[in-house]
C-alpha cells in the first residue's frame, strides 16, 4: 500500500500542474469561457483566486486522510464549476494508484489541460461507461438524479457528489459595507453556479440595510467582472424569481443581479441572485437553516462562533469573502455521504 | 378608502365579472370589452394587494395608465406560496384554497370573499363543456375525493358543485379507497346518460381496481378527467388513461375531457371536443403563451410560458403567470405541453427543484 506521503506527493504534482495551467490561462480562457457561460473577466478571476494552488501540506495531509484507499478510482464529472477537477483528481490519486477521468462533456478543458499537464502516468482521461467499471470505486459528481444513475447501473461502490448550495450569516455586530463587499465576492465566483455559492444570506441586524448595500457591492463587482450569459432556462427561472419576490418581499434589481427581501423559501436561482432573510435572533436564524441544511455545502459568516452554532455540522464554515476558497483538505462537499 | 369602500368596489367588480357569465349563458355578446374589465381589476388590485402594487413598480407600470390587459404583470403562481395575494383582510374571506405543498415551500393560497363568482363561472362553463347534450340532471359519478376529505381543495369544491348543481350526484372515493361496490351499483341502475367526474389517479386506481371489467355506462354519457398523478398512483400517458377511461365506461374516446384548471385561479378549460390536446377558454378567461424570460407575448403558434388572464380572480390576481408551457392557436385555443423544467444549473450548484423536492 502507498504511504501517506507517497500519496501527498502525487497530490503536489496535481497541485503544480493546476499552477502551470494557471500561468498558461491564457491558452484555455476562451474556451472555458464559451462553455462555462462565465464572462472571459469571470474566468480570470476564477483562475486567479479559486484554483488551489496554494495547497498546505496539513490541508494535503488531510485530504489524503479523507481520500481512502481503492485499487482504481474512476471519476466521472458530469456537472461543477471549471476549476473543480483539480480537487477531484486530487482526492481519487490520493485514493488510488490508478485514476480514470470521465471529464464533463459541456466542459472538459480545464480537466483535460490538468491531466496533460500532470504527467502523472497514473491519471488518464477516458470515455468509460459506469455500468463496465467492474474494480475499485466511481467518484460522481453531478445532479442528484446523475449520482441515482450511476448508482443504478455501477457495481462498485460509488461515492457522489452532488448538487448544493451556500449559506451567508450576517451577525448583528457587522460592519454592513465589508460584510456586503465580501459576500459579493463569493456571489460573482462562478456567477453563483458552485456548490458553495452564497444564494441565500440571513441577516441578524438591519436587513435591509444589508440588501442595499449587498445590491451596490453586486454593482460595483458587475462593472469588473461582468456576469456571463445566462441560458434561456436560467433566464427564465430568473425572470419568475423576480416576478415572486417582487411581489412577496422587497426586490433591488441591477442590471445583472438581483437582492430580494422575501421569506425563506424563495430560494433563488443561480445568476447573481441573493435572497435575504431577516432573522430576529439565532435561534430564528437557526430555524430557517433547518429545512435547508441537508443542501448546504458552506456557510459564509463574519461571526465565526455564530457561524458555528447555527451552521449544519456538516457544512464547511468560513469568513466571508472566503466561501469559494475552501483549503485543498478534501472534498468540498463534507455531507455524510463523503465521510 | 375605508374597507366599506373597498367592499362596495369589489361587489361592482365582481357584478361586472358576472355579466361576462350570464351573457355567456344567454348566449348574448359579452357586456363590455375583456381588457376594461381586465384593466379595472389591475387597479383594483393594485390599490389593495400591497404585493401587486409592489410587482407594478418593479416592473415600471402605472395601473393608473394602462389600457390593455396585456401591459398588467401576472403574478407568478409561486407568489401564492410566498404571501397572500387576497385584496381583503383574512377575516372576509369565505372560502381558503390551497395548493398541495413541498418540503421546503409552503403550500400556496387562493382566498375568496365572494365564491358565487367562482361558482357561476365554473359551473357556467362546466355546463356547457360537460352536460349541454345531456338531461336536465345527469347522474353524476365523481370518482374523486369529497369535500369532507378534502375541504381546501378547489378541485374538490368544484367536483362537489357540478355534482349537486349540474345533476345528482355522489361520491365513489372515501378515505382514499374507492368504492367501487357502490359505484357499480348504481351504475347498473341507470338508464339515462351520465357524466362521470374525476381526477387522473382516481381513474387510474379505477381502472387497476376493475381489472379488465367494465362499468358500461348509457350511450351519450361522459366523463371528464383532471389533474395529475402527484405520486398517488402509477404515472399513465394521457392518450393511454383517455383510452382506458372509454374502455371502462364504454363511451367513445371523444366523450373522454380533459379539464385544466389550478388552485390560483376561478376559471377552468377544456378539451375542444371532439378535438383531443386543444383547450378552449371561455370569454372571461384567455391564456397568452409569453416568452420566459421578458415575459412579451409570442406570437401564435409558438411556445410560451401561460400567463392566464381570468376576470373571475376579482379579489386576487387576475393575471398569473404559470409555469406550464402552452401553444396557441388563431382561434385562442391552446395545447399544454407540460410543466416548464427548470433551469439544468451549469455547475454543482443546486436546482431550485431539487430544493422543494426536499
Amino acid at each position: 500500500m502507498r504511504s501517506a506521503a507517497d500519496r501527498a506527493r502525487d497530490v503536489r504534482r496535481l497541485v503544480e500542474a493546476a499552477r502551470a495551467v494557471v500561468r498558461d490561462r491564457a491558452r484555455w480562457a476562451a474556451e472555458i469561457a464559451a462553455s462555462s457561460g462565465l464572462s472571459p473577466e469571470g474566468v480570470e478571476r476564477a483562475f486567479l483566486r479559486h484554483v488551489e494552488v496554494d495547497a498546505s501540506d496539513d490541508a494535503i495531509a488531510a485530504l489524503v486522510a479523507r481520500a481512502g484507499d481503492a485499487p482504481e478510482v474512476h471519476v466521472v464529472l458530469s456537472a461543477n464549476v471549471f476549476v473543480a477537477p483539480l480537487r477531484a483528481m486530487a482526492i481519487a490519486r490520493a485514493a488510488s494508484g490508478r485514476v480514470r477521468v470521465r471529464p464533463s462533456r459541456r466542459d472538459p478543458t480545464f480537466a483535460r489541460a490538468l491531466v496533460d499537464g500532470a504527467r502523472d502516468p497514473a491519471i488518464a482521461i477516458a470515455d468509460f461507461d459506469v455500468a463496465n467499471v467492474d474494480r475499485g470505486e466511481i467518484h460522481v459528481y453531478g445532479r442528484d438524479e446523475t449520482i441515482a444513475d450511476v448508482r443504478r447501473r455501477a457495481r462498485v461502490k460509488v461515492r457522489g457528489h452532488g448538487a448544493g448550495m451556500g449559506v451567508a450569516l450576517v451577525s448583528r455586530d457587522a460592519r454592513v459595507d465589508d460584510a456586503a463587499r465580501a459576500l459579493a465576492e463569493d456571489v460573482v465566483a462562478f456567477d453563483q453556479r458552485g456548490c458553495l455559492s452564497p444564494r441565500v444570506a440571513i441577516v441578524l441586524g438591519d436587513a435591509r440595510a444589508f440588501a442595499d448595500a449587498l445590491s451596490a457591492a453586486l454593482a460595483d463587482e458587475e462593472r469588473t467582472v461582468p456576469r456571463g450569459v445566462l441560458s434561456e432556462d436560467e433566464a427564465a427561472e430568473a425572470a419568475r424569481w423576480c416576478g415572486s419576490v417582487a411581489f412577496a418581499g422587497e426586490l433591488a434589481r441591477g442590471r445583472a443581479h438581483a437582492v430580494a427581501i422575501a421569506p425563506a423559501s424563495a430560494i433563488p436561482p443561480p445568476g447573481r441572485h441573493v435572497l435575504v432573510v431577516p432573522a430576529a435572533d439565532e435561534a430564528a436564524a437557526a430555524a430557517i437553516v433547518a429545512p435547508l441544511a441537508r443542501h448546504v455545502v458552506a456557510v459564509g459568516s463574519d461571526d465565526a462562533a455564530l457561524a458555528a452554532r447555527v451552521a449544519p455540522p456538516h457544512a464547511r464554515r468560513s469568513a466571508l469573502g472566503d466561501m469559494q476558497r475552501p483549503p485543498l483538505d478534501g472534498p468540498v462537499d463534507l455531507r455524510p455521504e463523503w465521510r | 378608502m375605508s374597507a366599506s369602500e373597498r367592499r362596495v368596489q369589489s361587489d361592482a367588480l365582481h357584478a361586472r365579472a358576472r355579466a361576462f357569465v350570464r351573457a355567456f349563458e344567454a348566449g348574448a355578446s359579452m357586456p363590455e370589452p375583456f381588457d376594461a374589465l381586465a384593466c379595472d381589476l389591475a387597479r383594483f388590485q393594485a390599490a389593495h394587494v400591497e404585493g401587486y402594487a409592489r410587482l407594478c413598480r418593479a416592473r415600471g407600470v402605472d395601473p393608473a395608465t394602462l389600457r390593455r390587459a396585456s401591459d398588467a404583470p401576472a403574478v407568478p403562481t409561486d407568489a401564492f406560496k410566498l404571501a397572500r395575494v387576497a385584496a381583503f383582510p383574512p377575516d372576509e374571506a369565505r372560502v381558503t384554497f390551497r395548493t398541495s405543498g413541498t418540503t421546503v415551500g409552503d403550500r400556496g393560497t387562493h382566498a375568496m370573499r365572494d365564491v358565487v363568482t367562482y361558482d357561476a363561472a365554473a359551473l357556467a362553463f362546466g355546463r356547457w363543456a360537460l352536460a349541454r347534450d345531456l338531461s336536465t340532471r345527469p347522474p353524476i359519478f365523481v370518482i374523486g375525493p369529497s369535500p369532507d376529505e378534502a375541504p381546501d381543495s378547489s378541485l374538490t369544491h368544484m367536483l362537489a358543485l357540478f355534482a349537486r348543481a349540474l345533476g345528482d350526484g355522489a361520491f365513489y372515493l372515501n378515505g382514499g379507497t374507492l368504492d367501487l361496490a357502490a359505484l357499480s351499483e348504481r351504475v347498473a341502475q341507470i338508464a339515462a346518460p351520465a357524466l362521470v367526474l374525476g381526477t387522473s389517479f382516481a381513474f387510474v386506481h379505477l381502472v387497476d381496481a376493475l381489472d379488465g371489467a367494465t362499468l358500461p355506462l348509457p350511450r351519450g354519457s361522459r366523463v371528464m378527467q383532471t389533474g395529475g398523478f402527484k405520486g398517488r398512483s402509477r404515472e399513465v400517458s394521457p392518450a393511454e388513461l383517455r383510452a382506458a377511461i372509454a374502455q371502462t365506461f364504454a363511451v367513445d374516446e371523444a366523450r373522454v375531457v380533459s379539464e385544466y384548471g389550478m388552485t390560483e385561479l376561478s376559471s377552468q378549460f377544456y378539451d375542444a371536443q371532439p378535438e383531443h390536446g386543444r383547450f378552449v377558454a371561455p370569454p372571461w378567461a384567455r391564456v397568452v403563451p409569453v416568452d420566459p424570460a421578458t415575459l412579451a407575448p409570442v406570437r401564435d403558434g409558438e411556445i410560451g410560458i401561460a400567463r392566464i388572464e381570468d376576470l373571475m380572480n376579482v379579489d386576487s390576481a387576475f393575471a398569473i403567470a404559470a409555469a406550464d408551457r402552452v401553444r396557441r392557436f388563431e382561434d385562442g385555443s391552446f395545447e399544454l405541453l407540460g410543466r416548464a423544467p427548470g433551469a439544468a444549473p451549469r455547475g454543482c450548484s443546486i436546482a431550485i427543484d431539487e430544493i422543494l423536492r426536499g
